[in-house]
C-alpha cells in the first residue's frame, strides 16, 4: 500500500492492525502511552495523533491505513498538542523520579525529556493514593497515568481481572475489587502488569538489601541463574547479546562474594527426567490426565484457584528453583559439611512469581532469596564492573552442567522438549508431528516405539490456558500433557526482566536463547552426567526421590469474611458455614442453603444453630462443601448436613449429662 | 441485616444471569440493600463469572450506586442555590445534633443516612428535603428535628 508520510512516499505492509503499527514497521515510532500490540486498542492517551490530509488530527491506534493516505506525524500543532497532554499527565504525577524504581526506563520520563519539558504550565495536583506492599507486585498509584495497560493485560492476555478502573473522573484509579491488597486477591503475580507499566505504578519488591546483608552475614551465600536470566541481562547493561553471559555473570558473582555459582538449567533437566517418567507412568495408568506443567508459579496459583478440580492432574515434581534448592539445601550442604542453616541460597529469576513461591509454606527454607533479571542488573551497575570485560568462568560443579533442552526452560516449549527428548532416549519415539494452533498454542502427536500415542500441548497467556482448560473440562479435547508459561513467549517475558518487555523484545530473548542453548553439546538429560550420578547416588528409589516432589491444594481466591446469614449472638452454639464459591456454587451450594435456612426457621434442626455464607473451605474438588463446627462434609446435601447436626447434638447431651 | 441470599437470586434470574445485564442488576441490589454490600458484589461476581474487580468499577462509577451502607431512611437535603438561599445550611445543623452524622455517613444502627445533593426541583417549597421519596418543603431547623423524631419514635413503636 503506497501512503504519504510527511510528504515522503513510501511503502506500507497491508495488513497492518492500524496507522501506528504500521509507522513503527516503516521506521516511524509515534509516541505512545497506552498502546500495546497485545491487548484489544484503548486510545485514552491521545499522544499517537497524526494529521491526515491536511485536515483532520486523529489517533494512529484507532485509524486504519488506507491507499493514498496523506499522513504528517510531527506537525507544530501536534507537537504543542503532544506537549500539552505530558505537562497535564505530570501535573498530577509523583515526580519524585531520582528515587523512582523506573528512573531511566519510564515511558513518561522519555517522552518528558525527548518533548523538553522544562517546567509545567498546571499547578501540581497530589492524588491520595496509597502504595499496596503487600504482594511480591507493588502498586503505587501516585505514579499511575491511567492507561490501562495493566488493566488489559490481566484481563485479556492473563485471562484474570485482578484490578480494573474505579471511580470516575479525577478520583479515577486503578485498583483491585475494594482496594483491596493484592496478597488477598487472586493475582497470580505473573507481573505481566509490571512488563507492560509505562510508569513505575506497578513494580515489584526489590530485595537486593537482603542480599547485601546475607553477603556481610558470614554465612555461605551461594547463587543459582535462571535460564533466562543471561539473555535478557544485558539489555539493562547497554550490551550486545553474547552466548557467554551465563559464565561472566557467574564470574560476576564469584567477585562479589558468593562461594558457588549453579546453574538452574541443570535443575531443568532433573525436572524434565522425573517428570517424563512420571508422565509415562500416568499415561500406562491412565491416571490424572491431563498432566499439567508445575514449573510456572503463576499457572500453579491459577490452577489452584480457578480449576480446582484439577489440582491433582499438576505434575508433582517440583519447579527447576525449588527442586535445586531442595538438592543443595538437603544433599550438597551435607556433602561439603555445612549446616544448611549456615547456607544463603540466591537465585537469579526473570520472573516475579518465583519470590511468591520460593515463600510459600511448602518450598519454606529452601530457596532463600529470589532477585529479578533488573535486580542483577542493578547489582552489576553499583559495581562498576565492566562484565564485558570479565574472563567467563564455568558453573560449579555438580549442578554446573545442563542439556539443550534444560536451557531451552527459559522459552516456551522448553519443558514439553525437554520431557519428549527423555522420553525419545528411554522409551522410544516412531514418529512425531507438530501444528500451531493459535497464537500461544501448539499441538503435538507423538507415536511411541511401544505403540502408546501421546498427545501433548504446549501454551503460553493464562487467557489462553484458560480456553484449553475450558475444552478439557468440556471433554472435547483430548491430550496427555499440557505446558503452560503464564508469560507470553515464556520466561524470557517475565514480570522480573527489563523494560521495555515487550512482544518484540520477547522474540529476540527467544532467539538468543535458542543459540546460546544449540551449542551446549548435549541434547537431553539422559546424557547429563551429574544427573545421571545423583540418580545413581541419592535417587536410588522412590522414597529418596520423594524430596523433589511436592503437592498442591485448592486455594481460595477471595479474603473475605464469614457472611452472617442466620446469626446466633450465643457462645454455645452450633455453626454451619455453607461454602458460596464458584466451584461450590455451580454444585448447587445455594439450594443446600436455602434447604437449610428454611430447616433452621422452622426449628426442626434443634435450636441453637448459626447459619454463615464463607467464599471457600479450599476443598473445591469435593463440592458442594459444609461445614459443621470444624467437621468438614463433602458433596453435602441437606441429608449429610442434618445427620452431622443430630451427632453434634447427641455428643453435646452426652457431654452434659 | 438478614442475608440469605435468596433476594439476590431472585434478582440474578430475573435478569437471566447474563453479564450485560449488570448495571440493571445492580440497580435491583440497590434498591434492595439500599447499597452494594461487599459479600453481594463478591457472590454476583461468582454467578456472573466476572472478576469482582469489573463489578466494583461500575458500582464506583455511578452516583447511583453507594459501597457504604445507607439509613433505612436516606435524608436527601437539598443544597440547591434556592434552598441555600433560604437557609439549608441550618437545617443540616439541625440534622447533624439530631443524628449526630455528617453528610454521607449513617447512623450506628443504620436507621439514618443523610446525603447533601445539588437540586432537588422543589425550589418553590425550599429549604427542601426528601426522605425515602417524600418532599418536605418550606423547612425550619425546629420542623426538622420534629419530622426526625416522630421518625425515631416510630421505629421504636415498630419493635
Amino acid at each position: 500500500m503506497k501512503v504519504f508520510v510527511n510528504d515522503r512516499e513510501i511503502e506500507l505492509k497491508n495488513g497492518s492492525r492500524n496507522l501506528l503499527e504500521a509507522l513503527r514497521e516503516a521506521g516511524i515510532e509515534i509516541p505512545n502511552l497506552c498502546y500495546l500490540s497485545e491487548t484489544s486498542i484503548y486510545g485514552a492517551c491521545r499522544m499517537c495523533l497524526v494529521e491526515i490530509d491536511g485536515k483532520e488530527i486523529v489517533t494512529s491506534c484507532t485509524t486504519k491505513p488506507r491507499e493514498g493516505m496523506r499522513i504528517k506525524t510531527n506537525t507544530p500543532q501536534i507537537h504543542e498538542l503532544r506537549r500539552g497532554i505530558l505537562e497535564l499527565l505530570l501535573a498530577t504525577h509523583n515526580r519524585d523520579c531520582t528515587t523512582c524504581e523506573r528512573n531511566g526506563s519510564c515511558k513518561l520520563q522519555k517522552y518528558a525529556e525527548d518533548f523538553g519539558i522544562r517546567n509545567v504550565r498546571f499547578a501540581q495536583i497530589k492524588k491520595n493514593t496509597k502504595t499496596d506492599r503487600s504482594a511480591p507486585i507493588i502498586r503505587d498509584n501516585s505514579k499511575c497515568i491511567l492507561c490501562g495497560d495493566c488493566v488489559r493485560v490481566c484481563e485479556e492476555v492473563q485471562g484474570i481481572g485482578v484490578i480494573d478502573f474505579a471511580y470516575r473522573g479525577f478520583s479515577t484509579q486503578v485498583t483491585p475489587v475494594f482496594e483491596t491488597e493484592l496478597s488477598k486477591t487472586e493475582c497470580v503475580y505473573c507481573g505481566q502488569c509490571v512488563a507492560h507499566c509505562p510508569t513505575a505504578a506497578l513494580t515489584f519488591r526489590s530485595d537486593l538489601d537482603r542480599l547485601y546483608q546475607a553477603l556481610s552475614s558470614g554465612k555461605t551465600v551461594i547463587g543459582m541463574i535462571a535460564p533466562a536470566v543471561r539473555v535478557a541481562v544485558q539489555e539493562d547493561l547497554s550490551m550486545d547479546s553474547d552466548a557467554t553471559m551465563a559464565e561472566r555473570l557467574v564470574a560476576f558473582l564469584k567477585m562479589s562474594g558468593f562461594s558457588k555459582v549453579f546453574d538452574v538449567a541443570f535443575a531443568a533437566d532433573l525436572v524434565a527426567y522425573e517428570e517424563a517418567h512420571e508422565l509415562y507412568e500416568r499415561v500406562v495408568n491412565n491416571e490424572k490426565l491431563p498432566l499439567l506443567t508445575s514449573c510456572c508459579p503463576a499457572w500453579v496459583k491459577y490452577v489452584e484457584q480457578f480449576y480446582p478440580k484439577y489440582v491433582e492432574n499438576l505434575s508433582t515434581v517440583k519447579s527447576p528453583q525449588q527442586a535445586l534448592g531442595t538438592i543443595v539445601k538437603k544433599i550438597y550442604a551435607k556433602k561439603i559439611g555445612i549446616n544448611p542453616e549456615d547456607i544463603v541460597l540466591v537465585s537469579f529469576m526473570p520472573c516475579t512469581a518465583k519470590k511468591f513461591e520460593a515463600e510459600r509454606q511448602e518450598h519454606l527454607g529452601m530457596v532463600d532469596l529470589v532477585l529479578t533479571t533488573k535486580e542483577l542488573s542493578q547489582m552489576i551497575k553499583a559495581s562498576g564492573i565492566n562484565i564485558k570485560q570479565l574472563t567467563p568462568e564455568p558453573f560449579d560443579k555438580p549442578f554446573g552442567i545442563s542439556s539443550q533442552g534444560g536451557l531451552n526452560f527459559g522459552k516456551t516449549g522448553g519443558v514439553f522438549a525437554t520431557v519428549v527428548e527423555v522420553i525419545r532416549d528411554e522409551m522410544g519415539i516412531e514418529n512425531e508431528e507438530y501444528h500451531d494452533l493459535q497464537p500461544g498454542v501448539k499441538s503435538a502427536v507423538l507415536t511411541l516405539k511401544d505403540g502408546r500415542v501421546l498427545k501433548g500441548l504446549v501454551v503460553f497467556g493464562l487467557a489462553n490456558a484458560r480456553d484449553i482448560m475450558k475444552k478439557v473440562m468440556e471433554k472435547v479435547l483430548d491430550t496427555n500433557i499440557i505446558e503452560v508459561m503464564a508469560c507470553n513467549y515464556g520466561c524470557i517475558g517475565g514480570g522480573g526482566q527489563p523494560y521495555p518487555n515487550d512482544s518484540k523484545v520477547r522474540q529476540t530473548r527467544a532467539r538468543i536463547l535458542k543459540e546460546t542453548a544449540s551449542i551446549k553439546a548435549i541434547n537431553s538429560p539422559v546424557e547429563n552426567y551429574y544427573l545421571q550420578k545423583l540418580y545413581q547416588e541419592e535417587f536410588k528409589d522412590q522414597h529418596t526421590r520423594h524430596m523433589i516432589h511436592t503437592e498442591y491444594k485448592p486455594r481460595k481466591r477471595i479474603e473475605s469474611e464469614d457472611i452472617e446469614i442466620l446469626p446466633l449472638p450465643k457462645e454455645d452454639k452450633t455453626t454451619v458455614k455453607v461454602c458460596l464459591g464458584t466451584s461450590c456454587y455451580m454444585k448447587g451450594s445455594y439450594r443446600v442453603l436455602s434447604q437449610l435456612v428454611e430447616s433452621v426457621k422452622k426449628d426442626s434442626l434443634g435450636d441453637e444453630i448459626e447459619v454463615v455464607g464463607t467464599f471457600c473451605l479450599e476443598n473445591c474438588d469435593k463440592s458442594p462443601n459444609v461445614m459443621v463446627n470444624d467437621k468438614l462434609i463433602s458433596e453435602a446435601t441437606l441429608e449429610k448436613v442434618e445427620e452431622v447436626l443430630k451427632e453434634c447434638q447427641i455428643t453435646k447431651t452426652e457431654s452434659q449429662s | 441485616m438478614e442475608r440469605t441470599f435468596q433476594k439476590v437470586e431472585e434478582i440474578l434470574k430475573k435478569h437471566e444471569y447474563k453479564k450485560e445485564n449488570l448495571i440493571r442488576i445492580l440497580l435491583d441490589v440497590q434498591k434492595q440493600y439500599r447499597y452494594l454490600p461487599e459479600d453481594v458484589i463478591n457472590y454476583i461476581g461468582v454467578a456472573l463469572q466476572l472478576p469482582p474487580a469489573k463489578i466494583y468499577g461500575v458500582g464506583t462509577f455511578y452516583a447511583q450506586f453507594s459501597l457504604k451502607p445507607k439509613g433505612k431512611y436516606t435524608i436527601l437535603l437539598c443544597d440547591g442555590t434556592a434552598c441555600h438561599m433560604e437557609g439549608s445550611i441550618s437545617l443540616l445543623k439541625a440534622i447533624e445534633e439530631e443524628l449526630n452524622i455528617k453528610p454521607g455517613e449513617v447512623t450506628k444502627d443504620l436507621v439514618f443516612s443523610v446525603d447533601q445533593v445539588g437540586c432537588l426541583g422543589a425550589c418553590a417549597l425550599a429549604p427542601a428535603m426528601v426522605i425515602n421519596e417524600e418532599v418536605y418543603g418550606n423547612l425550619t431547623p425546629e420542623k426538622v428535628k420534629e419530622i426526625i423524631k416522630k421518625l425515631k419514635e416510630g421505629e421504636k413503636d415498630a419493635q
